[in-house]
């Protein structure tokens, strides 16, 4: 499976808390031995709005007048130290990095066996309130794994992967979640949704598409609510939840905030350009 | 004349030679009846030091400030051993002290809190709170998993999130009901009108009709309002959410911690300042539940995700938990009765205590827990005894000493913070009362120092005891000291001494003494002499140590350091140093001099010389205008002054000059031992009578010519002595001396025998007249009502002489007055 992936790209933004991303995308760069590059994405819809004589930015202190120099200069200094973390992250695990700017989508920056790491969340603007990552919303336009990384890397913990119908891309989900799993404590569950075969036929497909991997793997049939997948996301100890993305390239309903509640890391793979 | 008196029932003739049996005062073995010292019992303790007992024992039954007590004596009298068994005993009866245990002051932990505790309590009260501690670690997260906790939390969650995005939702909704995005800035956020589902670009927003982009303004103005209001009211939210967390936290750590904090609490109900703390402890936990919930704060620059070695994470949790340790930093509980210390090096820090300080990633931190006892905390309730010198030698030890007795507790802080050199924000640990006797030792002159010199010193040590360095030689004390021998011998486990081992111990305490009716108390020089002769028998496979050992010992201690002595013996012998035995001298006499050397002290001869010319009246000391002579020495040449002008300067003015010196004497010379010495060699050199060269002379004189006596006698003669054999005993050499010293004679016992043999003498003197007969061979001659002294007489020839310096002394005059004629 690594062999498929050509990089580990962190896509970087002014509004997104990325040290989470930057440390976990340059531990898979250096374990796949693959060049860990950073992209800043410049925010296209802040500098328009930044030329506009009225705009404004609120903020806790009050109101302050936001002008093109305003925006760029704060995407400059975003920007610097996003290369600063990256350049840190990658001499720590010994990663052969690289760092572009980019302005406009993330998607003309990525090549076609691009691993994608980003940060999960925005920083906060009021208690639970976030403007969502928009990743969430780039990710349409492209087939590349995302792995959405809102915690420091683990470990310990159990990787856990959702199989909705069986296939190649089923398959390849299955191959990414066993190749991270082998990094931590390699232990994965799969657990199959309803429409799939019996337990033990799943079990048996699984085993045959990974072969001998040395990971401890169990299957169990999936809940079908998504409380209910919450639920045994927290008693399996799950740091990362592997998915498939739905027919639109978007997420399931409701993984957002499976992933919010349970604290874990997802990764996503596959999508309307994937293609079967 | 000579005068006869009795000394120990001998007769005591002046200018004779005196019998061999007054030269040494031997024990008599009658007075020691046993065979072996091993067969009496131990002394009752240090012989002849009622009154420094005394002393101590009042000064241990008051108790009131300032009664504390300083031991003055020589060293090696015993002074530390007799304290610390006096206070032993005494200690053994009293109460035991409390318990002090410094903890953490939770408002303000800069000032550790102290607690006092029945002795062994306070060891108990710390390892309740250490179960305590390690039991939280346990129940707390069990507290916080439960469901109902976790559900209690939720609502708490779900309202705060709720009330949040109602109010984001809610702009978010009208935002986009009138086409404008929310967008998040580098700070915030920020509007921006929208057409298609993208952000309106500026070059479209100008092409748009006036009005309408008026109307977006408009909306967006009015959006922005409700934005800033929203964003005005998340800080308020944040703190409401904060509180009601805290607030669930704290009861949710009430409820785990209530009944383990009522046990621990019920078990020191009797002290009010343990449950206070106890008190504290619990609000503290409420407060900071967090510690037992969540992994240890990783150090700054630690990279996430970065495994935590097992002594960091340990290290990490006993930081988080130290507040809630008990340093017990005074323990009692093993102890039997009050306290007896000795701090032998008594500093500031070893006194009140140290705070010390860890390495903690690149800083120095300090807490309660890092504060040390010194003597005064292991001492209060009982007795400190310190070495004087070492205490006012030591690092600020007397200052801190004095401060801690005038106030009357221990005030625990560092040097830099008593000199007030550390600008640091340091600990500030209450105090603690003190109560404590302070025993002293020192030697006498550090105690006369202190009493006039430092005022506050008579206020704090009211009581001296002063230790006796000889005690008076009678059958009682003689029997005590073997008692003494024998426990020596006992506790340093030596062979058993037989009675005529403990004889010469005793002779040799007389000897140390200085005087044959006295013993010394100094004990060290006679543990030493006592270990010595043992061993000079344990390599000689004896059994017993007797006389022999004994006397073999003392030789092995003068042969040790005689090493000078020999050399200055040796150059006498070639004639280097000079030093006449024999033959007869006009202003010449052999003088006596003591040098101490280490341990060692010797006689040395040295030859005086005097010289008389034509003069006005003045006696001059040449060691004095040579910078040689000392105080002592150069009064006892103003007394030979003195004594001149008064014997003949009567009758005749004494026009005469005279000079004084010793001879090949390189170093300083003090002391009045050799003033009558000097006195017969300037009146030989009056008289022009020759001084036999076969005597020596020491003792001082006073104006009206009497004899004085001097210290150092028995090394005196011996020194002499040695030099005679050296040149060769003649049978009429001796040495003369006062007659006050023939109760100090303790001679060695080749010059005793020397003595009884006729080949050496002592000649006691009273007078300068019987030194002066002895010396010359001529009578002194005694004056007449007029001041005439008989013909022939050595006083009648010394007048003579100054009668012809006064009348040459006249012509000059006559001469040298205007219009004489030549």
């Amino acid at each position: 499976m690594k062999e498929e992936i050509g990089r580990v790209v962190v896509p970087l933004d002014a509004a997104a808390d990325d040290r989470a991303a930057i440390d976990t995308a340059a531990r898979l760069a250096q374990r796949w031995h693959v060049p860990l590059h950073g992209v800043f994405v410049e925010d296209e819809e802040l500098l328009g709005l930044a030329g506009l004589p009225f705009a404004v930015e609120v903020t806790r202190r009050g109101r302050e007048k936001l002008t093109q120099r305003h925006v760029e200069a704060h995407l400059r200094a975003f920007a610097d130290r996003a290369r600063r973390e990256l350049e840190a992250a990658a001499a720590r695990h010994h990663a052969e990095s690289s760092f572009a700017v980019v302005r406009g989508p993330l998607a003309a920056a990525l090549r076609d066996r691009d691993f994608v790491v980003a940060g999960a969340a925005t920083r906060p603007v009021g208690g639970h309130f976030r403007v969502r990552s928009r990743w969430w919303a780039g990710r349409a336009a492209t087939r590349h794994p995302l792995f959405l990384a809102q915690r420091g890397w683990q470990t310990g913990g159990s990787v856990m992967t959702v199989l909705a119908r069986p296939g190649r891309e089923a398959a390849r989900l299955l191959q990414l979640a066993a190749e991270i799993a082998g990094l931590g404590s390699r232990a994965l569950k799969v657990l199959g949704a309803a429409d799939l075969a019996a337990p033990d036929a799943l079990a048996h497909w699984v085993a045959e598409i990974l072969g001998e991997a040395a990971i401890e793997l169990s299957t169990e049939p999936a809940p079908g609510e998504p409380r209910s997948l919450r639920r045994r996301a927290a008693e399996l100890d799950c740091r990362l939840i592997v998915l498939a993305a739905d027919a639109a390239g978007g997420l399931p309903e409701g993984v957002a905030e499976l992933v919010e509640e349970a604290g874990c890391d997802l990764l996503v793979v596959g999508g309307a350009e994937a293609g079967e | 004349m000579a005068q006869t008196q009795k000394s120990r029932g001998t007769a005591v003739e002046t200018g004779k030679a005196l019998p061999a049996a007054l030269l040494y005062r031997a024990c008599d073995p009658a007075e020691l009846p046993f065979d072996l010292a091993g067969q009496l019992e131990d002394a009752p303790g240090l012989i002849g030091q009622e009154r420094a007992i005394e002393a101590i024992e009042f000064a241990i039954a008051m108790r009131r400030k300032g009664y504390n007590v300083f031991a003055l004596g020589a060293p090696g009298t015993g002074k530390h051993s007799l304290v610390e068994s006096l206070l032993q005993r005494r200690a053994a009866t009293e109460p035991m002290p409390p318990d002090w245990c410094y903890v953490n002051n939770f408002t303000e932990p800069q000032k550790p809190v102290v607690l006092r505790l029945p002795p062994g309590r306070g060891k108990g009260l710390g390892e309740a709170m250490k179960r305590l501690i390690e039991e939280l670690r346990a129940a707390l997260p069990a507290a916080f998993e439960r469901d109902e906790y976790r559900a209690r939390r939720d609502v708490i969650d779900q309202e705060f999130k709720h009330r949040n995005e109602e109010a984001f939702g809610e702009l978010q909704r009208q935002a986009e009901g009138k086409g404008i995005a929310l967008l998040r800035t580098p700070m915030g956020l920020a509007l921006a009108p929208k057409r298609d589902g993208k952000v309106l670009a500026p070059d479209l927003f100008e092409a748009l009709p006036q009005a309408e982009r008026e109307r977006i303004q408009h909306e967006i103005a009015g959006v922005q309002g409700e934005l800033e209001a929203v964003m005005q009211k998340i800080p308020q939210w944040e703190r409401e959410h904060r509180e009601a967390m805290r607030e669930l936290d704290r009861e949710t750590t009430g409820a785990a911690i209530a009944l383990m904090m009522d046990e621990l609490r019920a078990g020191y109900c009797d002290f009010p300042d343990v449950s206070h703390y106890l008190n504290a402890v619990e609000a503290d936990i409420k407060e900071n539940a967090d510690d037992f919930l969540t992994p240890p704060q990783m150090p700054e620059g630690m990279p996430p995700g970065m495994p935590v070695p097992a002594a960091l994470q340990e290290g990490l949790n006993e930081a988080r938990f130290r507040r809630y340790q008990v340093n017990v930093i005074v323990d009692n509980g093993a102890r039997q009765g009050a306290p007896v210390v000795y701090e032998d090096n008594p500093t500031h820090q070893t006194l009140v205590g140290r705070v010390e300080h860890l390495a903690r990633f690149g800083a120095l931190v300090t807490d309660f827990n890092l504060l040390t006892p010194g003597a005064l905390h292991r001492a209060n309730g009982g007795y400190l005894i310190l070495d004087a010198q070492r205490l006012l030698a030591g690092n600020f030890g007397w200052a801190s000493l004095k401060r801690a007795l005038q106030a009357g507790e221990i005030r625990l802080e560092s040097l830099e913070q008593l000199l007030s050199l550390a600008s640091t924000v340091s600990l500030d640990p209450a105090p603690i009362p003190l109560e404590v006797k302070i025993v002293l030792l020192g030697a006498p002159s550090i105690y006369y120092l202190l009493s006039s010199l430092d005022d506050d010193f008579r206020e704090l040590f009211k009581i001296a005891a002063d230790f006796d360095d000889r005690v008076e030689r009678s059958p009682e004390t003689t029997l005590l000291y073997a008692r003494l021998v024998a426990s020596v011998m006992r506790r340093e486990q030596l062979h058993p001494f037989d009675r005529g081992a403990v004889a010469r111990v005793i002779e040799r305490a007389a000897r140390l003494a200085g005087d044959a009716d006295r013993l010394t108390t100094g004990l060290r020089a006679i543990v030493d002499l006592m270990q010595e002769a043992d061993a000079l028998a344990a390599a000689a496979a004896k059994e017993t140590v007797g006389a022999t050992e004994v006397d073999a010992a003392i030789a092995a201690q003068f042969r040790r350091g005689d090493r000078i002595y020999r050399r200055l013996q040796e150059e006498i012998g070639r004639g280097t140093i000079r030093i006449e035995t024999d033959g007869a001298e006009i202003g010449q006499v052999n003088g006596l001099a003591v040098m101490s050397l280490g341990g060692l002290a010797f006689g040395n001869p040295s030859r005086i010389s005097a010289r008389v010319r034509l003069g006005r009246g003045e006696v001059v000391d040449i060691e004095r205008e040579v910078a040689l002579g000392g105080p002592l020495h150069s009064k006892g040449v103003l007394i030979l002054s003195g004594f001149l002008g008064g014997r003949f300067g009567r009758a005749r003015p004494l026009s005469l000059n005279a000079s004084l010196v010793f001879e090949q004497s390189y170093g300083g010379v003090d002391g009045d031992s050799a003033s009558a010495a000097e006195l017969f060699a300037l009146l030989s050199a009056l008289a022009e009578a020759p001084i036999e060269q076969r005597f020596a002379v020491t003792g001082s004189v006073d104006q009206l010519g009497r004899i004085q006596a001097i210290g150092g006698v028995n090394e005196k003669i011996e020194g002499f002595f040695d030099v005679c054999r050296l040149k060769g005993l003649n049978g009429r050499q001796g040495v003369i001396i006062p007659k006050s010293n023939v109760p100090h004679l303790m001679l060695r016992a080749d010059v005793v025998a020397a003595a009884a043999a006729g080949r050496f003498a002592v000649y006691p003197i009273e007078t300068v007249d019987e030194g002066l007969s002895l010396l010359t061979g001529l009578p002194a001659g005694e004056p007449d009502a007029e001041f005439n002294y008989p013909a022939g007489t050595l006083n009648a020839r010394i007048a003579a002489r100054l009668d012809g310096f006064a009348e040459k002394a006249a012509a000059l005059a006559r001469h040298a007055e205007p219009g004489a004629r030549s």
